[in-house]
């Protein structure tokens, strides 16, 4: 599942404000490399897409929807698309209860501490998630004596007792490490964006605790940053291959690609209907904050691209 | 006992004073204003009293009870921001409801209780606007609205006006002092600027480097400041650092000149001191060029040439070089100050009774040096 990497902001429609006195100028010269360079963009972007269009449509011999329709007779599209989603809606809602307050609290209290996040969430960009996958089989598949020691006796438990070892809930865990990179920073951004502390201050001053400081002032003005992030964790879930490979699950990125070794024109038409899917998310994200009430979304950038 | 008290507070950041052992006293209904230089301690002495700091040492007794630990959401303080600090996802209506909803209140009071602070800060139409609806000023008078909402024992404001431009600055800050007195509400105000203290406070306390040097009314902190810091950092002033020759008589040798000043009981012959003169207190005469190099100045006539001439509206400063490291300052009357411009000789004069002469040790000596080449 593909995600566009563009940041949406209101820069499109800023510059759709000044254009007029552009008009002044000679027309011959402004009509130049930047028009190229967006139909080169345009054409980049969009053909491999329309291909991929054709191909779907085309099942050899006449065009149809063929591929589609086998798509959704298909049964182990209907178990893996609707598994994967809810491994993503998992991993988003427990990426966002743990980092949301994480990041609010370095930010108010722990402003010393940030370096150690920053640094904490650039790992999964540096470590390969077939070396994790491999490490989480490794750990909890045969826990050792210093693992056990060294986790205090949680890794023991969870792997004897609860088994977790190539279950959904650990690929959920191991999810939200992959994603932490794109949950941290949007929020951490937003946060920085709207003078979280004194904005917190002035709510304690008015009677307002801890708790409902952050969910009845913070949070209704970090949602961008939440959204973006959630879009971001969603999109890697939906898409990740190798920890499911190694954990055998069977997800939908999996069958995608046994699709695309068995029929292609099926797998085109898959890669479509992903991509249709979630456009129509991000969409409807974007006018969710632009036309909520106060309109603070119109001066937020979604930072979907940023972090990728 | 006084409404509010510090009592010997100290905070620390890491080995670093910000405040050092502050006793102060604010009554109730009062306007009591901290003004210093950035770093001075006073926003941290603020910030202790909202609660958002813990003092390293020392009590704060708010009404006989002590709530140096108390948790600033539980404290009955009012705070305003520098930055408005409005939440930005309410309306001006919403955010002024917003520490009344808390306690819980029925419905129709809040909204009765809105409307009845958007008319006194002057918004009523504004109430259903957003704060990047509303201009600067706007935003900070909804802040105020917002802080008196919750019925503060204590309101509190940390340089509110510094963000806005002049004019605005000029008309709020008249109305928070209007509003502060009609509601008979005990403030303290945060600021760097003298001249807004000087407008809007019952007391000053003038402060530098975390202790306060001069707490007093605004006409005595100006008129009569007991310390060189005071006299240096509230209005500007002519500096003569000399001797004192004679206590009784009222003399004082300061580079070239004998200056007449007031008779001084409390300072000995001899003593090291610093003589300021207001530049309003200064008046300007003629001269002729001989008189103006031969360095013929007696008494408090000092002669110079003109070197800057500006014109502010009522009156004109003018920048008179008097010798080759002092140029004093003198601000005429605009309608007196049409003779004289720039290059002209002229005697500035002032009356001795206009000196205020303070005793000035080392470390002070450096501090007037420090505060000079700020303001310069």
């Amino acid at each position: 599942m593909e995600v566009s990497s563009q940041g949406i902001s209101k820069h499109s429609t800023a510059n759709a404000a000044i254009s007029p006195t552009h008009k002044n100028k000679p027309a011959r010269r402004s009509f130049g490399l930047d028009k190229i360079v967006l139909i080169l963009v345009m054409l980049y972007l969009l053909v491999p897409l329309g291909a991929t269009l054709v191909f779907s449509l085309n099942n050899g011999k006449n065009f149809g929807l063929s591929s589609f329709q086998r798509i959704i007779s298909d049964a182990d599209f209907a178990t893996t698309f609707p598994f994967s989603i809810e491994l993503a809606v998992a991993t988003t809602i427990l990426m966002v209860i743990l980092i949301t307050p994480t990041a609010y609290w370095i930010q108010l209290r722990l402003p010393q501490a940030r370096p150690i996040m920053d640094f904490l969430t650039l790992v999964p960009f540096g470590v390969p998630a077939i070396v994790m996958a491999f490490g989480l089989i490794e750990v909890y598949g045969s826990p050792n004596a210093l693992v056990s020691v060294l986790s205090l006796g949680l890794v023991p438990l969870l792997s004897n007792q609860l088994n977790v070892v190539n279950t959904p809930p650990l690929m959920v865990c191991a999810y939200v490490i992959i994603a932490l990179p794109f949950t941290y920073r949007p929020i951490d951004n937003n946060l920085r964006a709207i003078n979280t502390s004194v904005l917190s201050e002035a709510a304690y001053s008015l009677g307002c605790g801890w708790w409902r400081t952050f969910l009845t002032v913070i949070l209704p003005n970090i949602w961008p940053g939440i959204i973006s992030a959630a879009l971001l964790t969603f999109a890697t879930v939906m898409g990740e291959f190798t920890v499911a490979s190694l954990f055998s699950i069977y997800t939908f990125p999996i069958y995608l690609n046994v699709t695309g070794q068995n029929d292609a024109h099926k797998a085109a038409a898959l890669t479509i209907l992903s991509f249709t899917i979630t456009l129509i998310c991000v969409l409807g994200i974007i006018l969710l904050i632009r036309f909520r009430p106060g309109g603070a979304g119109k001066d937020s950038q979604i930072e979907i691209g940023t972090a990728k | 006992m006084a409404f509010l008290e510090l009592e010997n507070i100290a905070k620390y950041f890491g080995r670093n004073a910000a405040v050092e052992h502050i006793d102060l006293s604010v009554e109730r209904s009062e306007f009591l204003t901290l003004l210093g230089p950035s770093g001075c301690g006073k926003t941290t002495i603020l910030r202790m009293i909202a609660g958002f700091e813990t003092p390293s040492e020392g009590n704060i007794l708010l009404d006989d009870e002590n709530i140096t630990n108390r948790a600033a959401s539980k404290r009955p303080m009012g705070m305003v921001f520098q930055s408005y600090a409005l939440f930005p996802h309410m309306t001006a209506e919403q955010n002024i409801a917003f520490g009344i909803s808390i306690q819980h209140k029925p419905k129709d009071f809040i909204k009765h209780r809105c409307a009845e602070l958007l008319e006194l800060v002057g918004l009523s139409d504004k109430g259903s606007s957003f704060p990047h609806q509303l201009s600067g000023g706007q935003q900070q008078r909804i802040a105020l609205a917002r802080a008196l909402a919750v019925e503060p024992k204590v309101l509190l404001l940390d340089e509110p006006l510094s963000a806005l431009d002049a004019k605005v600055r000029v008309s709020l800050r008249n109305e928070i002092r209007r509003v502060q007195q009609q509601l008979k509400m005990t403030a303290i105000y945060v600021t760097h600027d003298q001249e807004e203290a000087l407008a809007i406070s019952d007391r000053i306390a003038v402060m530098a480097k975390g202790h306060i040097e001069q707490l007093d009314q605004p006409e005595e902190i100006y008129s009569n400041p007991r310390t060189v810091f005071a006299a240096s950092f509230v209005g500007s002033s002519n500096q003569f650092q000399g001797v004192l020759e004679s206590a009784g008589e009222g003399l004082c040798q300061a580079d070239d000149y004998l200056l007449h000043v007031s008779p001084q009981q409390e300072l000995k012959d001899g003593e090291q001191v610093l003589v300021l003169t207001r530049p309003e207190e200064m008046s300007i005469g003629p001269t002729t060029e001989e008189e103006a190099y031969s360095g013929n100045s007696s008494g408090n006539h000092i002669t110079g040439i003109i070197e800057l001439r500006t014109f502010l509206g009522p009156f004109t400063r003018f920048h008179v070089r008097v010798n080759k490291n002092m140029i004093l300052t003198a601000d005429i009357p605009s309608q007196q100050a049409r003779d004289y411009f720039v290059a002209q000789h002229v005697t500035l004069s002032f009356p001795p009774d206009a000196c205020q002469v303070l005793p000035l040790d080392s470390n002070e000596s450096n501090l007037v040096k420090q505060i000079e080449s700020k303001t310069v």
